[in-house]
């Protein structure tokens, strides 16, 4: 059985020590809730662009892991993208991929290719050090502590269900505005 | 009459101005990271491929060719936030390709993003906004649409336009331009 997204993000959540967080489109209110504090930024707005926003970020901060929360529908809005971060080779980045196979937010309408789109060959075939798939939140667990360790770019494929809320169901949270001048300042001065 | 800009010109004023930046975030309160003055983010232009040419030499800026102007406006999210300069270097159709990144990024999430923007096509004895081809002609009445300040380049002297109009982007958080007139010499 595919896990719930919360449970992911409640792994990544408890073993992500100080790293930046870009979250995005059904990962968003759940982790605003796991994650309420000052070190993440979501990608809101401009579907598609998280692992670039990751990637500006993690190109600026080299001494800073960035966990980029993708999905499956927003990646191929911007799929030329894994080749940009393979290309610029982060060492610092690591791109989760929430596999749901559905544009949950709009109606969860089936995305092109469904659950059968392979990101995991797709992120080596751009050049990104390595991808994996993972189907189970206990695998997730295990694996969190090398993955967070692991040379980036690396892509992780999680085999999701639903989210209990999309960014429809759930408008709260900062303005983007807010987010990217908060985090800058954090960073600034750091 | 429009002339053509060399390239050594336009790398030398990007220069002065990352420098510039770095000497105002330094202000800030930002410890020096890395070694070169700033970033540009391509996607490779016709008109400035002189420019791109001797970028391809410099050592002081990094360029990261992007494969869409989308992923060049969020990238320049991330590295504003990490505070770092940049500039992004784009044709008109890759400005009309990626609106909604300029509307929900530098617009909406107030990131002062500088472009650049080639007007390729455009013809040397007409105004933009005459021109016979509709990418030429539609480009300044969208930034305009969108009220996003620009300047052209229409010869040497015209490159103070660029620390002029990356100093504007900062101070309104927000985006700015300057379209380069003629292809870059």
């Amino acid at each position: 059985m595919a896990m719930k997204p919360e449970e992911a993000l409640r792994a990544i959540a408890a073993a992500r020590g100080d790293a930046l967080c870009v979250p995005t489109m059904t990962t968003a209110p759940a982790w605003r809730t796991l994650a309420p504090d000052d070190q993440s930024v979501g990608c809101v707005g401009f579907m598609g662009g998280a692992s670039s926003l990751g990637l500006g970020l993690a190109l600026a901060r080299p001494d800073r892991r960035v966990l980029v929360f993708d999905g499956d529908g927003s990646l191929l809005m911007q799929l030329g993208s894994l080749a940009t971060v393979a290309g610029a080779a982060p060492r610092n980045l690591v791109h989760f991929l929430f596999k749901n196979g559905v544009y949950h937010t709009s109606g969860a309408q089936e995305i092109p290719g469904g659950g059968g789109v392979d990101f995991v060959q797709m992120a080596k075939g751009a050049g990104y050090r390595a991808a994996y798939a993972i189907t189970d939140v206990a695998e997730l667990q295990r694996r969190l502590p090398s993955l967070l360790r692991e040379e980036g770019p690396i892509l992780v494929e999680l085999h999701t269900g639903l989210a209990d809320k999309t960014p429809m169901t759930d408008r709260g949270g900062v303005p983007f505005a807010e987010q990217v001048e908060r985090l800058r300042g954090r960073l600034i001065a750091s | 009459m429009p002339e053509s800009i060399p390239a050594p010109l336009i790398i030398d004023t990007l220069k002065d101005t990352f420098r510039e930046a770095r000497a105002s975030l330094a202000a800030e309160g930002a410890r020096p990271r890395h070694d070169h003055l700033g970033w540009i983010l391509s996607v490779p232009d016709t008109h400035q491929k002189s420019v791109l040419a001797a970028l391809d030499k410099e050592r002081t800026l990094r360029v990261l060719t992007c494969s869409t102007e989308d992923e060049a406006n969020a990238i320049a999210a991330g590295l504003w936030m990490g505070g770092e300069p940049f500039a992004l270097m784009i044709q008109h159709a890759g400005l009309y390709a990626s609106v909604n990144t300029l509307r929900g990024v530098a617009m909406d999430g107030r990131v002062p993003i500088f472009y650049m923007i080639g007007l390729l096509q455009r013809e040397k004895d007409k105004e933009p906004r005459e021109s016979r081809h509709s990418m030429v002609r539609y480009c300044e009445p969208l930034l305009d649409l969108f009220g996003v300040p620009h300047a052209r380049l229409e010869g040497p002297d015209d490159v103070r336009f660029i620390p002029e109009y990356y100093r504007l982007a900062q101070k309104r958080r927000g985006p700015a331009a300057v379209l380069v007139g003629l292809e870059t010499a």
